[in-house]
């Protein structure tokens, strides 16, 4: 099971609030494939974004359990958890959060960095990912100089130089033009076919979710809808 | 060292930020580099017009005796003490001075006037006459200027010169000095040779003056010549008030400075925790890519050890070079007692310890934004798109 399954979700649930409790998550099953091109959709305050904080150890739930790769990452130290985000996970958000005072090149090679790879050697990947994500001529500018779907592609290409097994996307396109989002999920797809990567996204835009292989649909923190699309 | 070089661009791309946090930690610096130099310099000024004008070791009689016997022998033997630069054995007595019907007390001092000036530069107060005199012509005396008023004598005036129990004799005056202390008005000087018939004694002393090339050398002289059998004391045993209030002066200055870099450290704090509010999002993000705890600490304290350093640095080379220049700066007028220049001393080890006690100080103080900035959720941190 948990060779073909790289998440598996059991009977998760998030509840926010002291006072006035917001059940986010309420008692989530899910399991996902190795290299599977999944998308989340759902109203909003659905639940999609706290699924997702789940799933990257950005946050711990209330009750129950997350394998990634068949360890338990509620249960993970402070430490381990540091360790699993830098080379397991890859994060891609709404806006594309780059550190706004270094440039392409250096927020790429940042993940390396903290991982303990020499900085040579770091600059020789990340410069071969931002080619892949088609900004090999704009490594040396720094976010305030790019637009927002170059941004987003640099932070595609930061999520991604570590080579992990997860790709987390929070409507990743959410705040680009239709044009700028078709071709940020073209690139999200090739990479995922190249790559073999597990890519997790949430999506508004129900024309994108139909080009992946599965949906999940989100209603006040359950799952109301697991389609598979045909191919 | 990924996070060195964060906390680098962060100061690096906050220019206007780094350089006021820099210069208001520097001006403190340089505050107390100065003041420290200035006091350096005003303690050294002291210990010229106090302690280099005094017996560095004064040797006793031994107990129970009023004099010291053989003190040739002990002379000799202290001379061959490292560091000793000056020996003058004094024969000190009490007398009645008496001149036309006027009458003072005084303390009597038979010196040698080479061997005296070699320990407390008696020659150097000199105003009228001479000390050589006291050698020259028998049953001559050196009075200071306030005995001379008391007195009304001149020089070449003579003093009947008499005690109970002492051989009466008339001293004539050769010189008149000012030391500036209450001495002067109850201490003459006359020849060794001159006391020692006034006492009816031959061969004795009752002190031997000592002088050492280093001011701090004393307390190693002092505990040798203890063990040739002779009671001897440092200066800062003979003069412990000194001591005491150069020490609480230099303390109280050290400590109002200190707090001035205090407080310009909490503008770093302050400028920190600003930076941690206004990169909140960016700190969610580093550690989203993985970044512990741990090293998010270490970079907001690196900022904070980075600028004090850069303050520190700054603040004691332009604090140092103020000094210099002040203090080979000639007023015209009189600044203190007798010297027309402010004295600085700048030492290494000052500005060694300031840059140091600096650094640490802003390690210590960036710790506090840094823990704030460390104990962030990451998912509220970067906040909700
Ligand atoms: N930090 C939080 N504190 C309190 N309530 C929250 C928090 N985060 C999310 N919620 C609530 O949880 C529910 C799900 O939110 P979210 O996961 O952001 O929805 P979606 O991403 O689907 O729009 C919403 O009702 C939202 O208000
Ligand atoms: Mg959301």
């Amino acid at each position: 099971m948990s060779e073909k399954y790289i998440i598996q979700i059991k009977n998760l649930t998030k509840i926010f609030g002291d006072g006035v409790e917001i059940k986010a998550l309420d008692g989530v099953d899910l399991n996902i494939e190795r290299g599977e091109f999944l998308a989340i959709i759902g109203p909003s305050g659905s639940g999609k974004s706290t699924l997702l904080n789940q799933i990257g150890i950005l946050d711990t739930p209330t009750s129950g359990t997350i394998l990634l790769d068949g360890v338990d990452v509620t249960e993970m130290s402070d430490k381990k958890r540091s360790i699993t985000r830098n080379k397991q996970l890859g994060f891609i958000f709404q806006y594309h959060h780059l550190l706004p005072d270094f440039n392409a090149l250096e927020n790429v090679m940042m993940p390396l960095l903290i991982s303990g790879i020499k900085s040579s050697q770091a600059r020789k990947t990340a410069k071969e990912v931002l080619a892949e994500v088609g900004l090999a001529d704009r490594m040396d500018h720094r976010p305030n100089q790019l637009s927002g779907g170059q941004n987003q592609r640099v932070a595609i290409a930061r999520a991604l130089v570590n080579k992990p097994s997860v790709v987390i996307g929070d409507e990743p396109t959410g705040n680009l033009d239709s044009k700028a989002s078709d071709n940020i999920y073209e690139l999200l797809r090739k990479l995922n076919q190249e790559h073999n990567q597990t890519f997790i996204l949430v999506t508004h835009d129900v024309r994108m979710a139909e080009k992946t292989d599965r949906i999940i649909r989100l209603v006040d923190g359950r799952i109301a809808g697991n389609s598979k699309n045909s191919t | 060292m990924y996070e060195l070089f964060i906390a680098i661009r962060h100061l690096t791309s906050r220019r206007r930020q780094t350089f006021f946090s820099v210069l208001a930690v520097g001006l403190a610096v340089m505050l107390l580099m100065w003041s420290q130099a200035l006091m350096v310099g005003f303690t050294d000024v002291m210990y010229e017009k106090t302690v280099d004008r005094m017996a560095h070791v004064t040797v006793e009689p031994q107990e129970g005796e009023d004099y010291i016997h053989l003190y040739r022998n002990l002379i000799e033997n202290i001379n061959g003490i490292d560091g000793v630069v000056g020996i003058s054995p004094v024969l000190t007595g009490a007398a009645t001075f008496e001149y036309k019907g006027k009458n003072k007390n005084v303390a009597m001092q038979g010196i040698q006037v080479e061997a005296h000036d070699s320990v407390m530069f008696i020659n150097d107060n000199i105003i009228e006459g001479s000390f050589r005199d006291l050698e020259i012509s028998p049953n001559s005396v050196v009075v200071g200027d306030a005995l001379a008023e008391k007195l009304d004598v001149e020089i070449g005036d003579t003093i009947d010169a008499s005690f109970p129990e002492a051989n009466p004799v008339n001293l004539k005056v050769v010189g008149i000095y000012n030391s500036g202390t209450p001495m002067d008005e109850t201490l003459a000087f006359t020849s060794l040779s001159t006391v020692q018939d006034f006492l009816d004694v031959s061969n004795v002393v009752t002190t031997i003056l000592v002088r050492g090339n280093d001011r701090e050398r004393a307390q190693a002289i002092s505990e040798k010549i203890d063990t040739f059998g002779y009671p001897a004391s440092g200066w800062k045993e003979t003069n412990p008030e000194i001591i005491q209030t150069l020490k609480i002066e230099g303390t109280s200055n050290a400590i109002t400075l200190g707090l001035i870099i205090i407080i310009a450290s909490f503008g770093i704090v302050s400028t920190l925790f600003m930076v941690v509010m206004e990169k909140t999002k960016e700190i969610g993000m580093l550690m989203a890519m993985g970044v512990s705890r741990r090293s998010i600490m270490m970079i907001f304290v690196m900022e904070s050890g980075i600028l004090g350093l850069l303050g520190a640095i700054m603040g004691v080379t332009v604090g140092a070079l103020l000094a210099i220049k002040m203090g080979s700066y000639d007023y015209g007028f009189e600044v203190m007692a007798g010297i027309s220049s402010i004295n600085f001393v700048v030492r290494f080890q000052d500005a060694a310890i300031i840059v140091l006690f600096t650094f640490l100080l802003n390690l210590i103080a960036g710790i506090y934004p840094a823990s704030r900035a460390s104990k962030l959720k990451p998912v509220e941190a970067i906040g909700r798109d």
